[in-house]
This record gives C-alpha cells, sequence and structure tokens, in this order.
C-alpha cells in the first residue's frame, strides 16, 4: 500500500471513529469502542487531536498535497467558507 | 478508430454505448471476466428477499441488443496485462490485442478481511449475478447467518434473510448500521425493526476467523463464537485496480484512478471510470471512490464519448444516495453530521420529522429530513432523510441545491406541492430549513 493511500485510509478510519464518538454522546447513542492496542492510541489520542487542533487552511495544504483526481482539471465548484 | 474497455459493468457498458453514439464507426469491444453484461448488481438483494421474482428481470439488456447496437462483448475474457507504450491488452485465450483508446472500467472488490477460514465455502460476496442464482438456492438451506461488517449491501441483505426467516447475526465494528455514513439518529428506525424482527446486533465487534471443515459452521468474532451455515461479507468497497497499477497508471490515496473531468487517465489515450476511479467532492474537493452505480454509468458515459472524439465533462460529486432498508428508505447528500464532524467541516443543522402524503391520506408516512448548511455562507452542504417514501426524489433534489450553491434560506422559503395523495401542505425540506434558519 502506497504511502498516500495508507495515511488516507487510517486518518479517514480514525476521524470517523472520533466523530461516531461524538455523535453518539451528544444523541445518546452506542458510543465506538475504546482504544486497543498502541496504534490505536496513537492515531486516537495523538493524530485526531491534532489534525482538530488545525486551521482548515493548513489540512487543506496537506489534503491538496496528496495525490488524486482533485489535482487534475475539473469544473471549478462553489466552495464552503471553510474550504478556501 | 478502435476502442478497447475493459469491464462489463454499468461504467464499462456506459462507455460502450456512449462511444457509439459518438462514432458509429468506432470498433468497440468491450472485455470481461464474467458470463454477462449490464445487469442491476443492486437488485441482487432484492431478489434473495423474494420481493423481485427472478434474476433475470435484472438485465438492462440482452446479448443479441449489444450486438445489434455494434458492441463487440467477449464473455468470460481477462485481461490479465496492459502494455501503454504499445497499446494493447493481453487478454486470456486471444493473445495481444491493439488499441486505439483504452477505457478501463474493472469496478470494485470487497475489502476480504485476511483472517483463518476466509476460503472457507458458506462465504457469499454479494456481486455476480450467476453466483447469486447458485446462492439463492443455498439460502434455501439455511437456518442461520452471520452478516460481517454493516455496509450498504449488508443492510440490503439483512432485510433479504429476515424475509426468508434465516436467523440473522450482524457483526460490525462501528457503532450502528452504515456508520461510515449515515447519523445514528437517521439510522435509528431501521436498527429498531431490525431489534423487533430479532436480528441479533453485535456493535463494536469483529469477526476474527472463520471456523468449519471445508464449509463454514461458525464465526468465531471478538465476543465469542456465532453458529452460522452462512456468512455474508458486508465490508467496504475497494477498488479493483491491480491491472492498472502494473500498467503504471496513477492511483490516487483512495486507490481509485487518478482521473481529470474528462475522465483521462494520467496515460495518453486510456481512460477510466466507475468504481476503480476516484472523484473530487464537490464541497471539500477530497477526492471519493466507490460511489454508486448511477455515478459508474454517467461517469461511463462521459469516458466513452472522449474516448470516441467527443467532448464531455464529468463534474465534481455531491453524491445523492438512496436505499430501501427493511421498511424504510433512508438517502442524503454530501455530508451527515458524522463524517461532517470527521473531515472538521463547520455546519449549521436542522431538522425535523414530517409527513409524506396529508395527514388522513392512506398510506400516508413518516419522513425525517436533517440539512446542513455552511455557517458563513449559508449554501446546502449535506443532508440526511429516513421516511417511508418520497426520499430518492428529495436526495436528487438536494444534491442540484448543493450543485448550485442555493442558500438554506431559499430553502427555508421554498414553494412545494400540495396534494393530499403525494405530498403534505408542510414540505418537510422547508421545515427543516426553517429550523436551521433560526440557528444562524
Amino acid at each position: 500500500m502506497s504511502f498516500p493511500r495508507w495515511l488516507r485510509s487510517n486518518s479517514e478510519h480514525y476521524l470517523l471513529c472520533d466523530a461516531q464518538n461524538r455523535m453518539a454522546r451528544q444523541m445518546g447513542f452506542n458510543s465506538p469502542t475504546g482504544p486497543h492496542g498502541l496504534k490505536d492510541r496513537f492515531w486516537r489520542q495523538i493524530f485526531v487531536p491534532i489534525y482538530r487542533f488545525l486551521p482548515w487552511g493548513l489540512r487543506r495544504v496537506v489534503i491538496q498535497a496528496l495525490p488524486g483526481s482533485h489535482r487534475r482539471p475539473w469544473p471549478k465548484r462553489n466552495p464552503i467558507s471553510s474550504v478556501p | 478508430m478502435k476502442i478497447v474497455i475493459i469491464g462489463g459493468g454499468a461504467a464499462g457498458v456506459g462507455a460502450a454505448g456512449a462511444a457509439k453514439g459518438v462514432d458509429p464507426s468506432a470498433q468497440t469491444i468491450v472485455y470481461t471476466e464474467f458470463e454477462d453484461v449490464a445487469y442491476s448488481p443492486c437488485g441482487i438483494p432484492f431478489v434473495h428477499g423474494k420481493e423481485i421474482e427472478s434474476f433475470d428481470k435484472l438485465f438492462l439488456a440482452t446479448k443479441e441488443q449489444y450486438v445489434e447496437q455494434g458492441i463487440d462483448v467477449h464473455y468470460e475474457m481477462t485481461v490479465e496485462a496492459i502494455d501503454t507504450k504499445r497499446r494493447t491488452v493481453k487478454v486470456s485465450s486471444e493473445g495481444e490485442i491493439g488499441y486505439d483508446r483504452l477505457v478501463i472500467a474493472t469496478g470494485w472488490n470487497y475489502d476480504v478481511p485476511d483472517i483463518e477460514g476466509v476460503d472457507l465455502e458458506g462465504i457469499y460476496k454479494v456481486k455476480n449475478i450467476q453466483s447469486a442464482r447458485e446462492w439463492d438456492k443455498y439460502l434455501d438451506t439455511v437456518k442461520s447467518a452471520v452478516v460481517v461488517e454493516c455496509g450498504a449491501i449488508a443492510v440490503e441483505m439483512v432485510s433479504a434473510l429476515v424475509h426468508r426467516g434465516i436467523k440473522t447475526t450482524v457483526v460490525e465494528p462501528g457503532p450502528w448500521p452504515m456508520a461510515e455514513v449515515v447519523d445514528p439518529d437517521i439510522i435509528e428506525p431501521v436498527r429498531k425493526d431490525w431489534e423487533d424482527a430479532g436480528v441479533e446486533m453485535m456493535w463494536g465487534h469483529r469477526v476474527t476467523a472463520f471456523g468449519g471443515e471445508g464449509t463454514l459452521s461458525h464465526v468465531e468474532t471478538t465476543a465469542g463464537r456465532i453458529p452460522a451455515q452462512l456468512a455474508v461479507m458486508g465490508t467496504r468497497k475497494v477498488p479493483n485496480n491491480s491491472l492498472a497499477q502494473a500498467a503504471g497508471i496513477q492511483l490516487g490515496s483512495t486507490g481509485g484512478i487518478i482521473i481529470d473531468a474528462h475522465g483521462r487517465t494520467s496515460v495518453p489515450d486510456v481512460f477510466a471510470a466507475g468504481d476503480c476511479a476516484e472523484i473530487p467532492h464537490g464541497v471539500t474537493n477530497v477526492p471519493l471512490q466507490g460511489l454508486s452505480g448511477s455515478h459508474a454509468y454517467a461517469q461511463g458515459k462521459v469516458a466513452g464519448i472522449n474516448a470516441a472524439g467527443g467532448d464531455r465533462e464529468y463534474q465534481p460529486v455531491y453524491v445523492p444516495w438512496a436505499m430501501l432498508a427493511g421498511e424504510w428508505m433512508i438517502g442524503g447528500i454530501s455530508f451527515g453530521e458524522t463524517t461532517a464532524t470527521a473531515v472538521g467541516v463547520d455546519y449549521v443543522c436542522g431538522v425535523t420529522t414530517g409527513i409524506t402524503r396529508a395527514r388522513y391520506y392512506p398510506g400516508v408516512r413518516p419522513i425525517t429530513v436533517k440539512l446542513l448548511a455552511d455557517p458563513k455562507t449559508r449554501r446546502l452542504i449535506g443532508a440526511q432523510i429516513v421516511g417511508g417514501e418520497g426520499v430518492k426524489e428529495r436526495a436528487d433534489f438536494l444534491g442540484v441545491v448543493a450543485r448550485a450553491g442555493i442558500s438554506i434560506d431559499d430553502l427555508a422559503t421554498m414553494e412545494n406541492v400540495y396534494s393530499p395523495a403525494i405530498g403534505a401542505l408542510n414540505e418537510p425540506i422547508a421545515i427543516a430549513a426553517q429550523a436551521a434558519v433560526q440557528k444562524f
């Protein structure tokens, strides 16, 4: 697995786990299980808080830097305010 | 002009038909490793569930109709390699075949967990129609089944298994069904229905092994052993891109083939479409892979038109989606609250529960609409819906609303159809938008 795919796959998974946890608490549903092992702890307790702390501009720089279709010519769409 | 298309799913067949439309003289060859092309694999769970009487109903066209259209489909042929420098593909039992333009539409595979017993008989990956016919007969003998992870196809299969009276257990690492896409409050009526139907649900647990002597007899999970004659794979879709990768075609962070709006890959005269490619999201510009059959078909048409010398652009996606989940329809566009929170997108949310027809009209059903708007521009950026009917049309409409950049204020004051048999006085979209506006 390439590094960009590894990064995307893990970050997507753990950011989603964190969001599910927040939604579950907010709406009174089942929370996802807690972290298991070192890998889980790293992504949940270090990566996710850092990602959430970063401003959108910086996140966008990282996302744009990853290889993908978004770097090829596409019609422009209306961006949201937090995605400058 | 010789156009070779690898893959006979929605994208491949869409590309073939569209290419012929642009250049009827083009030689258009489709290679598929399967016995058929152009059927609706999304319909398979409904045949298993006996809502649809026959697999034959799922075919969009006959083999003869493709011949009449001048599309040369080579069935049960595997493309083993692509040589982009020599512009050839290597095909099993045909050898090297040249092309002027190539369209890759190789689709997706299940993300199969690397665990013991995964090759046992009795583990069903819902995808191919001919194997589905065989599995359908097997289902008549099954008393208990485990659904391994709970994505969209799994949700449909749970309903099918329940309809057939099969004792069903869902094992899912996430906290609720389709937790990668759907908010918990939206999916709750579905989960509740499953509970009432006796479906065992193990949220927050994983399958760790499949057990049995040649054939599945039980499934090991983090919560213990479950006896089962059948395991239905409901894991996520991953792009089927080993051919493209081996040919040196660039892949993105999703594992999908990198393309532009014309479907062009990183290699000249090679196009890609469907679940093997990735498309930027209209709101965030983050590439996505593994969308719906309608996306694959439309992308295929774009790739086919451009491969044949035409000029058409595909657009960044807002992903309107909807599906049947037991007695409920669920759907949405772009973001729910969970996915918006995961990406870190700010939003203002409005939710309402309304009705689908006049309150006195027979067949009236509840419908919950949740809208997400950008706090600064006030544009719609996401929606989720659950109801008894009318979900698909609302999702389609809201997809256009998001694409056009229409504001939540415009939705709050939208006009709507009132006709007792088909629509209530108050449109739930307008009421949800009004609830969101109150929060600004």
